[in-house]
């Protein structure tokens, strides 16, 4: 038994030549006398994972944002290809903007951003619970994922009592729970030292592009980078230089993991302690 | 000079506004302006009532010693908020490379100097508000401008309050260049003992039996001192059962908690009792008194039928003027530092909330999350210090409500009424909140 909301959706699983999961054309975006983006454009395939790279200020953070549904460009429209068709995000109200993200993104920061009082396993919950996802069965799954990210029997820390990467972990498995098929990070392992780094990069791809999850990054380090799947430049606003890795950019060309032992499916049973409604003593 | 400049730099109004640049000014503003209202009534009161003088004092004194609490929050809460608003500035200061001397004489010269603003306008409020409060009648006139005080005496609030500002400035800035990320991430829930539950209940014990023992007899003075004693008790009672039974019932909320505001709001308030404690505590005290001196009024009221003498008939009438007022005042003081505390709280998780509402999470999760926080708390303790009241003094306030039920309705009146006021705050704050999760501020 897997899960509701784990398993990849069927549409996001890597198939040559389908349609772009999210879309950018020619987005302007200013701030006063700033302009953030300059007409910048991307197209990002289901699978895929992308880098997106560039000096601090040429409007990484900006594009990740429009691209979103966070931020509204001043000029140009972001498509996003979801379950229920194509939908112009940038067209849609604050509220269907707000509810989309709930259901079909998931995002981490640089910093975590969890919320502090929570307890890890609640943390990961809440996105559920915001989404009308009962408290009993969204502790379960998200303990499920704490322990597919190596948390096992941390699910009741304060975040403050966990480490940058486990505090990461955390905020990937909150990313992932909803089984949002597109995933934004930005600058996810900027605080981290390189080793921890490399360990929630690893953890971040194995649970998204490799279960056929499309992962666009925002990333400072260039180790980062180049375990994604394809690395784009942004220079004053606009997307200048587009590479892949490799010549043949694996996960949306040769779908990496089979569809039946999906590797992100967290375990069928929930560790053994109830995670629900139990007062955190300490 | 240097610091002045660079305490400019820090000071003038940020992106985020100048209405923020004004909250601590204006919180400084009602604080002063309260006390120096109270203090005011106070010193006019402390010589009113002729032969029962003592008795006048005694009230006072009661009346001063319940104001003293949501006084003391409200000006705590001005002080927090002045200190808060500046720390993020601050850190990039001393990353610039400001020398941490000059970093520190920066936070303390603008907290002065917002305190010191607020203050002075708030005695300026006060005295403008003098002509409505002296209406009031005590002893059969009006306070009128007996209530006002001195321009020495004035002064001297002002600048005592400039004093308090600082002297917590100080201690902020301390906590925040000790531990910078133990202060936003704390590690641990702050902890409430059994110890202080166990020594209140030993007391409300006691104090119920000495009630009990001296409400035999039904001479005025004793009834006068039962009262006073009792209520002393009370508000240590309070004070150290509060923050426990918050703790308790936060506690009880976390385990039925279904939604995710719910959630979020359970888990606040077990994250800080005390804070939590810290916030409601004036209006718990003053729903206590309210069943106290209400219940008393009421059995006085019911002997002035026969026996009382003019001087203690109009000692009754003016308890009860002084405990509308009390509870009026005590109710407004809570809703203002609420008021300012929530809006610290905003700014302080502003980014947290921004956070969240970019994950999806609606405002209004959040916002019910920060009223949900409030209001339980609130009604948790308001309600439990009125029925401590009632069960400390039983044999009275069994007997008020049998010969004044009239009186137990104002008392569930007036807890209603300090509820509503607190509301009005969180509503008031509102559009703090949703400018904290927006994305253009
Ligand atoms: N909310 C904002 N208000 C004003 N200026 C902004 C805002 N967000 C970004 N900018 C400006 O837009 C430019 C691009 O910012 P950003 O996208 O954050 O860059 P990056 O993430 O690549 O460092 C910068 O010059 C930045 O100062
Ligand atoms: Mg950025």
């Amino acid at each position: 038994m897997t899960p509701e909301h784990s398993p990849p959706p069927e549409h996001t699983r890597g198939r040559p030549g389908a349609a772009a999961v999210v879309t950018a054309d020619g987005l302007v975006k200013r701030y006063g006398l700033t302009t953030a983006l300059a007409g910048a454009s991307l197209a990002v395939r289901p699978g895929d994972s992308v880098a997106i790279m560039g000096a601090s200020g040429s409007g990484k953070t900006t594009l990740l944002h429009c691209l979103a549904g966070i931020a509204t460009p001043d000029e140009g429209v972001v498509h996003y290809g979801g379950p229920d068709g194509d939908v112009e995000v940038t067209a849609l109200s604050d509220a269907r903007r707000s509810a989309l993200r709930r259901s079909q993104f998931g995002f981490v920061f640089q910093e975590g951003l969890l919320v502090p009082e929570l307890t890890a396993v609640e943390n990961v919950a809440l996105a559920l619970m915001v989404g009308g996802t009962a408290r009993g069965e969204a502790e379960r799954l998200a303990a499920g994922w704490l322990a597919h990210l190596g948390l096992a029997g941390m699910e009741q820390r304060r975040i403050g009592q966990l480490s940058g990467g486990q505090a990461q972990r955390v905020a990937i498995a909150r990313a992932l729970v909803t089984g949002a098929p597109l995933i934004f990070a930005d600058e996810p392992t900027g605080a981290l030292d390189s080793h921890t780094s490399a360990d929630v990069m690893g953890a971040l791809l194995g649970a998204t592009t490799a279960t056929g999850r499309t992962l666009v990054l925002v990333t400072h380090d260039a180790t980062v980078a180049a375990r994604c799947a394809r690395t784009v430049h942004m220079v004053d606003g606009v997307v200048a230089a587009d590479r892949s890795a490799s010549p043949s950019p694996s996960p949306y060309t040769q779908p990496s993991a089979p569809p039946t032992v999906s590797p992100s499916a967290p375990p069928t049973a929930p560790p053994t302690t109830s995670q629900s409604g139990r007062e955190d003593g300490r | 000079m240097k610091t002045l400049r660079i305490a400019w730099l820090v000071a003038r109004p940020s992106r985020a506004g100048l209405v923020l640049s004004l909250l601590p000014v204006v919180a400084f503003t009602v604080t002063t302006a309260l006390l120096v209202v109270v203090l005011g009534g106070a010193a006019a009161l402390w010589t009113t009532g002729g032969q029962v003088v003592n008795a006048y004092r005694m009230f006072t004194s009661i009346a001063l010693s319940l104001l003293v609490m949501p006084l003391l929050g409200l000006g705590g809460a001005a002080a927090r908020l002045a200190a808060r608003r500046r720390d993020d500035r601050l850190a990039t200061l001393r990353l610039l490379g400001a020398p941490r001397g000059q970093v520190s004489a920066v936070a303390v010269l603008e907290a002065a100097v917002l305190a010191l603003v607020g203050a002075a306008l708030g005695a300026g409020v006060a005295h403008l508000l003098v002509p409505a409060i002296g209406a009031v009648r005590f002893a059969g006139a009006p306070l009128g401008g007996s209530m006002r005080l001195s321009g020495a005496a004035t002064a001297g609030v002002v600048l005592a309050v400039t004093l308090v500002a600082v002297g917590s400035a100080v201690l902020g800035l301390r906590r925040v260049q000790l531990t910078p990320l133990g202060v936003r991430l704390r590690t641990d829930a702050t902890r409430t003992g059994w110890v202080p539950a166990a020594v209140a209940v030993g007391v409300v014990a006691a104090a119920s039996v000495g009630v009990q023992v001296v409400g035999g007899s039904g001479a005025v003075t004793v009834v006068v001192v039962g009262l006073g004693l009792s209520f002393a008790a009370g508000i240590g009672v309070l004070n150290l059962l509060g923050p426990f039974v918050i703790r308790l019932s936060a506690g009880r909320r976390l385990r039925r908690a279904g939604s995710a505001a719910a959630l979020l709001a359970a888990r606040r308030v077990l994250d800080d009792p005390k804070g939590a404690w810290r916030q409601v505590s004036g209006a718990a005290a003053v729903s206590f008194a309210a069943v106290v001196v209400g219940a008393g009024v009421s059995i006085l009221d019911v002997a002035s039928r026969e026996s009382l003498s003019a001087e203690d008939a109009m000692l009754v009438t003016d308890i009860r003027t002084g405990l509308v007022v009390t509870v009026v005042g005590a109710f407004l003081m809570v809703a203002c530092s609420v008021g300012v505390t929530q809006a610290a709280a905003i700014l302080d998780r502003a980014e947290l909330s921004r956070s969240l509402a970019r994950l999806g999470t609606p405002e209004s999760v959040v916002e019910s999350a920060r009223r949900r926080a409030v209001i339980r708390p609130l009604l948790v303790t308001t309600l439990g210090s009125a029925v401590t009241a009632a069960v400390v003094l039983f044999p009275l306030t069994g007997l008020a409500l049998l010969a004044r039920p009239l009186s137990l309705l104002t008392i569930l009146g007036s807890v209603a009424l300090g509820v509503a006021l607190v509301q009005a705050t969180l509503w008031a704050t509102a559009p703090l909140q949703r400018r904290a999760m927006s994305e253009t501020p």
